[in-house]
């Protein structure tokens, strides 16, 4: 009986947390005359023509060229933030480096609004010419996703033996070798995660998208609302949710098929950071 | 362990640290350095570009001479209504979302834990909202509320004859608390799940055997125990609620009258469609003072109670 009640719960929890989803699912593969009448769930007669009218590229709208640009920032925001967090966290767990400056500073940048960075990095880039370029969102990407590496990465050092660098020191080795040889190899897991959960964060970012980005380098979660006004006159609901679904689609994929290591990655950072 | 510094060369005494050799702080030094160098770049830099042109008058003509004026800027935020009126707006919703998510993650985790204990897929399935960007799950729900294609008014028209217009004036904020709240409880939910699994099976049968019933032990035993993960989901989700930006902006931007501009989209609004740049910098540096003088007091008061449980 109280399972059943639990599975009801269930049941009820998953569909209200994923109703947005599912009710763009389920619109994606409505006709326009069939939106005009049935609103509701239920498809009648499912079509794929929203999705062949989004991967139809014109002068004005390139469904491709968005999904390239998330994917090209998401990589390089992702890649460098661990490439940069990996040996300062070696610093910060081994050397005790910044450990007290360096590290609160980093993680609190987490929770600050990041607006407050917004509009001076904008003055930036228009000086450095990066605006509406992949290479400047993805440095900025790099610092939304800089916080949660490094704690991710810390923990991880700080929970490898000391014995091992000791070990390798009186073989010889210097700490840059022992970063590259025997930290790296060890941390491996703690470094999926990080690209893993830094890549969902950069792919579904938008403040900085909508504000350094016009047209050559929009990602996926900006370019999308480009098809809401796309034939001039009124929203066309079917081919916006097809576009809404290709963008989430991503990202969902790579959370349900990892959600393991980002589970643990989430609460790591929350308690732990 | 302060006394690790390059500086302190062979003063450490006693076998507990004898392991770590001084002699490579430098070369420690050196492995942090690249990471230093691009955050004084990319935030120390734009850092000091708020700080100049918050007590400057500036506009996008002026750009390279910016002109001091003190504290100008400063006091039109001050004076500037719709500024406290987004205060408002941030506090408001970063409290209420941040305590529905976790009142409702912790009932999900607690009640839903002995199905997803055997069946890990179904977290998967709750934790599915956090991996949609906020900016979409926004644009999904204007669908999901719209008037004529929308299913939520639709089903309201069909079983009840009403409905509510859920982006007007006196509802936009709850609907907007409602969205946020949904998207955010399979974070709490899982912060929940992870900490009532970590409590050890031996107290759960210890005060059974004492005779304590389920509700008593949830209450005296449990949320005790986890009262730490409470508090920091709390924060987290407070956080993330006061600095709110995308799907409040997709889905109803500022809203009637700036009803439901937050302190971001207050700051977005004043540099990109008033070009006052001005007032966006020095909002944000107040914002920027304000945020870091919470978090590091935050900060100062958990490393001190960690310090009073030695």
């Amino acid at each position: 009986m109280i399972t059943a009640l639990r599975w009801f719960v269930f049941a009820v929890a998953a569909i209200a947390l994923n109703f947005p989803v599912l009710v763009t699912l389920s619109t994606s593969f409505k006709s326009a005359r069939e939106l005009s009448g049935n609103p509701g769930l239920w498809v009648q007669a499912p079509t794929f023509e929203n999705y062949r009218a989004v991967f139809e590229v014109s002068d004005r709208l390139n469904i491709f060229l968005y999904l390239f640009n998330s994917l090209t920032v998401a990589l390089m925001g992702t890649v460098l933030a661990v490439a940069l967090a990996l040996p300062a966290a070696y610093a910060i767990a081994r050397g005790r480096i910044g450990e007290r400056t360096l590290l609160p500073f980093i993680v609190n940048l987490r929770a600050v609004p990041l607006i407050i960075f917004a509009i001076p990095l904008y003055m930036m880039f228009q000086w450095l010419a990066l605006l509406d370029t992949r290479l400047g969102l993805g440095l900025i990407l790099t610092i939304v996703n800089l916080p949660l590496a490094l704690v991710i990465l810390v923990n991880a050092i700080r929970d490898l033996p000391a014995e091992l660098d000791e070990a390798a020191l009186m073989d010889g080795a210097n700490r840059t070798q022992i970063l590259i040889k025997v930290v790296t190899p060890l941390c491996r897991p703690a470094i999926v995660t990080s690209l893993i959960f830094g890549f969902i964060t950069a792919w579904n970012e938008f403040l900085f998208g909508l504000m350094l980005t016009t047209s050559k380098a929009v990602p996926v979660t900006v370019g999308a609302s480009f098809f809401f006004a796309a034939s001039g006159g009124g929203v066309q609901w079917g081919v916006a949710s097809a576009v809404m679904i290709v963008g989430a689609l991503p990202p969902m994929l790579l959370g349900l098929v990892m959600y393991r290591q980002i589970s643990g990655s989430m609460t790591a950072g929350a308690v732990k950071g | 362990m302060a006394s690790l510094r390059p500086s302190g060369q062979q003063t450490q005494i006693g076998a507990m640290t004898i392991a770590r050799p001084q002699s490579n702080a430098p070369e420690f030094r050196l492995l942090a350095t690249p990471l230093v160098l691009f955050l004084l770049v990319f935030l120390g830099f734009p850092a000091l570009v708020n700080l100049v042109y918050s007590v400057s008058e500036v506009s996008f003509e002026t750009l390279r001479q910016p002109k001091f004026t003190g504290l100008a800027n400063f006091l039109s935020v001050w004076s500037d209504a719709a500024f406290w009126q987004a205060s408002w707006f941030s506090l408001r919703f970063g409290v209420l979302t941040a305590i529905l998510e976790c009142l409702l993650g912790l009932f999900l985790a607690i009640f839903l834990s002995p199905l997803i204990e055997r069946r890990s897929w179904l977290m998967a399935i709750l934790m599915l909202p956090l991996m949609v960007a906020p900016a979409l799950v926004g644009l999904m729900y204007r669908l999901v509320l719209h008037e004529f294609v929308g299913p939520v008014p639709y089903y309201l028209w069909t079983y009840f004859g009403a409905s509510v217009s859920f982006l007007g004036p006196g509802s936009a904020f709850w609907t907007l608390v409602v969205v946020e709240t949904l998207q955010w409880t399979p974070f709490t939910l899982l912060l929940f799940y992870m900490a009532y699994q970590a409590i050890p099976s031996e107290i759960a049968e210890a005060s059974a055997m004492d005779g304590a019933r389920s509700l008593q032990r949830l209450w005296f035993i449990e949320l005790p125990m986890m009262g730490p993960t409470i508090a920091a989901a709390l924060l987290i989700r407070f956080i993330d609620g006061f600095r709110v930006f995308d799907n409040v902006y997709v889905l109803t931007g500022s809203g009637p009258g700036g009803s439901t501009a937050s302190l971001s989209i207050y700051i977005y609004e004043a540099f990109f469609k008033q070009g006052a740049i001005g007032k966006a910098v020095a909002a944000s540096v107040v914002l920027f003072v304000a945020s870091f003088a919470v978090l590091y007091s935050l900060n100062a008061l958990a490393s001190r109670r960690k310090g009073a449980k030695r």
